[in-house]
């Protein structure tokens, strides 16, 4: 029935222009607004079926976990979809606007605002999830408005990748903070790589190789209040710091195509660059045999803080769930420590809950163990609708900055006059 | 037809324009057109455009055939350091695809005879027939040829699904069984046929459906051609509807489903995409090789004026 | 638009005795028996979401209002008012103006050019050649873009390679703000005239033999009948193909998106992209008021293109 309406309202939108239907008196249609309650879920075994949607790999390993789910609850039936990464927040989206929604969902930390200021999830049951079980950083990107709306279900955090055999060359230490990173960045170019960190120009995601360096100095993108807190002075410094590499000719300003940083960083032309845990499989097929010898990670450099970001993937239950009972155990049962721990041997997906790095290759591998340490200290952007948009502002902002030649300041002012005319959204 | 008033401006002969060759006459010569050196420049620059233009396509080729660590080598390779057979052994391996070819076969050709069918119709109607509204119909659809496809695509999406279309075949299919591209290349194509020939046909009494289907249909050969390649190429490829159509696994279509393990979240895997582009792209070259037979000059045209 | 429909016009009328009525409303409803199917088709699947989506551009529509679309206000024309001070806007409507006035005339001659040659009786590898032609229209567009990357990368480019024999130092192509564009022209040429010469080919098989070998008659060299026998005959395919590069061109987004991503610094954005940002951010009323903004401007360039190619009679 509710589809029924809905099919109506693009069709007969005529009707609100005359009739002059519109939002709710705060404005806000029925999307957010106050704290949602949270519905708790009963006690027991799961019944019935529970439609997952979950991406890529993800998406195509996930019967693993749903098996076992299965064995433990003979009564329930989890049925996966696999969904291509590249269109999924367009599949989302179209599914909620036509009320075809599934139960559950992988979403990109990244567009939990938008599809939770829609009203279309459901509130974390604070009864089954134990919030303190997860990472903090990772916790904050299902929060919207000062509710939960879903499980961070793996993590990704961003650690400086270089090539140890050239520093050693140049006689420099692993970077601790700003100045020993540019040092860094200058000892490898010494040391023959053509640009000694590779820092994003701009273009799509450049917030996310900057906004650690701001964090670190004590920046923020918004207040306690949630009003956008940009142009401080101390985002001017980041800004100023990030740019420095690309007029020191360290960096280079030209986007990096796909491959070149992989291959630049096997081959020594790229000393250093600031990347996920994935790049550790990428770099390490490109470098060949004995190649994890000729290079390291370092936890991100301190200022006031050793902030990095925190990314990743958070599983949703929807509001229009046909089994919400069944979903969120589903979802409680994958961020049980040890299943964590058998999804990270499965697909390589880091665990969101901090248990599940305390034993196990997590915590016995250095360079995975460091990318847990770094998970004590990321931040995620705030999980507001218009976030995608306010990050394009800021790309467009660094790259005016690096590549353009303006001024930072007037870019960090510019930064926040055009987050402000965008808002919150909501 | 337009009368070529201006052919008969006197203009020097090319140099092969007044050898005509002895018995049998080959198809140039017939059609009047280079021979000996003028040929030879044609080949020529054809050539050089060839390699311009295929070198990308070998280039994907040769690609399904590399590792990922090689695919992303800069600057990049050409010949394979190692080839194997490795991707589309991960894709066959993955993949349902009989189920997925199967849904792309059924919607593009589907998609193809309902635009070959009901674009012609139309076309035919707005060139041949004269009826009020006519030419609000014509400019009706020449602009929704021009309505950015982003634009409408979640009202549509609404619309299927309220119509309970979602995961079916009709939901794949019917927004796409008649376009307004394929109403404007019958019509173009259609108006170049000789009115006389038409009126001649009514005046033995033929039917309108009957002239259309026994008349200008076999002369519309290269026309459908086209049309049914270009459809087909569209339809095939098609991504974003059917992964939004397509409510479970078994709805997807070949696109959609190879683009599921080729790329990640923060990183691609370019060999399983090139693997993938070749695999989606064969039937379409099959395709072409087998209609672009039909652009050869519709014999029954030339008798006529 | 209007003149080249007129003078489509059947070859009865005006001719003969004025029809009775009866007649003429039974050929009236054989050609709407004709459009039927079409019709019903466009009404439920085109029309509607059309409509829909137009209406939605006068609404504050965004993506939080998914689940309740109802829900929102009109706000009459504020969204194209706000397209008059969107500074990314205008510099997005300079580069697609930028874009389709060099690139269509570019596509077309190459195209017609293949076609013309490809038809020019060659027999040998006749069929090679045509599918050689057509094949960068269907190879992947990320393989387009490593091999197109590597053309015009700049220090060890084949482009710039070139560049250097003749003594020319060749720009860094794609890192440009002046030379982006260019390039991504050039490219959109190269992965578009398959498209069209398929179109030409069929359009070239229309011409009578017959007006060939009469020109050639009368002494008509080889350009001289490109120019006055296939040109003028060509010309409703002509008018087609233009009108579809057109419409392809003026909603030009695939090269910059895996090119450039629309720089640097917005140098290579077009509208379409802006578009596709905007509804990314979920900016649905805006996104969708900027459509129908580009959709006149693409009306504005058909009309403009049947004028200039409309049948001389």
């Amino acid at each position: 029935m509710r589809a029924l309406t809905r099919g109506a309202v693009l069709l007969l939108a005529s009707g609100l222009v005359v009739a002059g239907c519109g939002r709710e008196e705060n404005g806000e249609g029925t999307g957010g607004g106050a704290e949602a309650e949270a519905e708790s879920v009963a006690e027991g075994e799961a019944t019935g079926t529970v439609e997952v949607w979950a991406m890529g790999a993800e998406g195509e390993n996930l019967d693993v976990l749903a098996e076992d789910f299965m064995a433990e609850n003979p009564e329930a039936e989890v049925r996966v979809t696999p969904v291509p990464w590249e269109a999924a927040h367009d599949k989302i989206a179209t599914a909620i606007a036509a009320g075809e929604v599934p139960d559950v969902s992988l979403v990109g930390t990244t567009w939990m605002g938008e599809f939770a200021a829609t009203d279309a999830l459901d509130p974390t049951p604070t009864d089954l999830i134990d919030e303190d079980a997860f990472f903090d950083g990772a916790w904050d990107t299902t929060v919207y408005d000062g509710t939960s709306y879903g499980v961070p279900w793996y993590v990704e955090t961003r650690l400086v990748f270089y090539r140890s055999d050239l520093a050693e060359q140049a006689g420099v230490e692993e970077p601790t903070d700003w100045d020993s990173l540019k040092a860094l960045a200058t000892g490898l170019q010494e040391a023959g790589a053509r640009w000694g960190l590779n820092l994003q120009p701009g273009a799509t995601g450049a917030w996310q190789t900057f906004m650690p360096f701001a964090w670190q100095n004590g920046a923020a993108i918004v207040d306690d209040e949630g009003n956008y807190a940009l142009d401080s002075p101390e985002m001017v410094e980041a800004l100023e710091y990030y740019a420095s590499y690309f007029e020191e000719g360290l960096a280079s300003t030209a986007l990096a195509q796909p491959g070149e940083l992989e291959s630049g960083f096997a081959g020594g032309s790229i000393g250093a660059f600031v990347s996920g845990p994935w790049h550790v499989t990428l770099v390490e097929e490109q470098g060949g045999e004995g190649f994890e010898e000729q290079y390291t990670l370092a936890h991100m450099p301190e200022q006031e803080t050793a902030t990095s970001f925190v990314g990743g993937g958070d599983l949703v239950v929807f509001r229009d769930a046909e089994n919400r009972e069944a979903a969120w155990k589903f979802v409680e049962y994958v961020s049980r420590p040890e299943v964590q721990q058998k999804w990270y041997e499965t697909v390589s997906a880091l665990p969101s809950v901090e248990s599940a790095w305390e034993s196990g290759e997590l915590a016995d591998d250095p360079k995975l163990a460091l990318f847990g340490e770094q998970l004590q200290d990321a931040q995620s952007p705030p999980a507001v609708p218009t976030w995608e948009q306010v990050a394009a502002v800021i790309d467009a902002q660094i790259e005016a900055v690096v590549v353009g030649g303006a001024d930072p300041a007037a870019a960090v002012a510019e930064m926040q006059a055009q987050a402000e005319s965008i808002g919150t959204g909501g | 037809m337009t009368a070529p008033t201006h052919a008969t401006t006197p203009g020097p002969a090319g140099p092969g324009g007044a050898v005509q060759p002895a018995a049998p006459p080959s198809a140039a010569a017939r059609r009047g057109r280079p021979e000996g050196r003028d040929r030879a420049w044609v080949y020529v620059a054809l050539t050089v455009g060839l390699v311009l233009l295929v070198g990308p396509f070998v280039w994907m080729l040769l690609g399904s055939v590399k590792t990922d660590a090689e695919l992303r080598q800069v600057p990049p390779t050409w010949l394979p350091e190692q080839a194997s057979l490795d991707n589309y052994r991960v894709l066959f391996e993955r993949l349902d695809f009989a189920t997925y070819f199967t849904n792309s076969v059924v919607v593009a050709a589907t998609v193809t005879v309902g635009n070959l069918v009901f674009c012609s119709m139309l076309g035919y109607a707005l060139t041949k027939l004269d009826f009020p509204g006519r030419r609000a119909l014509f400019v009706l659809v020449l602009g929704m040829l021009m309505v950015p496809g982003m634009v409408i695509f979640v009202p549509l999406f609404v619309i299927v699904s309220n119509m309970g279309l979602t995961n079916t075949y009709p939901g794949l299919i019917l927004p796409y069984l008649a376009g307004p591209f394929g109403v404007f290349l019958m019509r173009q194509f259609i108006s170049g046929i000789p009115d006389e020939l038409i009126d001649a046909a009514r005046v033995d009494g033929a039917g309108e459906w009957r002239i259309f289907s026994r008349v200008v249909m076999p002369l519309c050969g290269p026309a459908l051609a086209t049309l049914a390649i270009l459809t087909f190429l569209a339809s095939w490829n098609n991504f974003l509807w059917p992964l939004v159509v397509a409510q479970t696994e078994d709805m997807y279509t070949l696109p959609v489903a190879l683009a599921l393990y080729a790329v990640g979240q923060n990183a691609t895997r370019y060999g399983l995409l090139m693997a993938g582009s070749v695999v989606v792209v064969l039937p379409i070259i099959a395709l072409f090789l087998l209609l672009q037979r039909y652009f050869v000059r519709g014999i029954t045209m030339t008798g006529i004026k | 638009m209007a003149t080249a429909v007129a003078t489509r016009r059947p070859a009865n009328r005006g001719r003969r005795t004025p029809e009775p009525r009866a007649i003429r409303r039974r050929r009236a409803l054989v050609a709407w028996g004709f459009a039927l199917p079409f019709m019903v088709l466009f009404l439920v699947f085109m029309a509607g979401p059309v409509l829909g989506s137009f209406l939605m551009s006068f609404t504050d529509l965004r993506s939080s209002d998914l689940r309740t679309p109802l829900a929102v206000e009109p706000v009459g024309l504020d969204n194209y008012a706000r397209l008059l001070s969107d500074e990314l806007f205008h510099q997005a409507a300079f580069n697609t103006a930028y874009f389709v006035l060099v690139g269509i005339p570019l596509t077309m001659a190459l195209a017609l050019a293949a076609a013309v040659g490809l038809n020019s009786g060659i027999r040998r590898f006749n069929t090679f050649f045509r599918v050689g032609y057509y094949l960068p229209v269907v190879t992947s567009i990320v393989a387009v873009a490593v091999v197109w990357r590597f053309l015009l990368q700049p220090d060890y480019g084949v482009v710039n390679t070139v560049l250097g024999w003749v003594g020319i130092d060749g720009p860094d192509w794609l890192s440009s703000t002046t030379w982006a564009m260019p390039s991504l022209i050039v490219m959109a040429a190269w992965r578009n005239m398959g498209y069209l010469m398929v179109i030409f080919l069929a359009g070239l098989q229309t011409i009578p033999e017959h007006l060939y070998e009469a020109a050639e008659l009368d002494g008509a060299g080889s350009w001289a009948r490109f120019r006055h026998v296939t040109v003028p005959l060509l010309r409703p395919t002509l008018l087609f193909g233009a009108v579809i590069t057109g419409i392809g061109y003026l909603q030009f987004f695939e090269e910059p998106f895996v090119m450039t991503q629309g720089g640097p610094l917005n140098s290579t954005l077009s509208v379409s992209y802006h578009i596709y940002n905007q509804f990314g951010f979920g900016n649905y009323s805006y996104a969708a008021a900027m459509g129908y903004v580009l959709f006149v401007a693409v009306v504005a360039l058909t009309a403009v293109q049947f004028r200039l190619l409309r049948p001389q009679t």
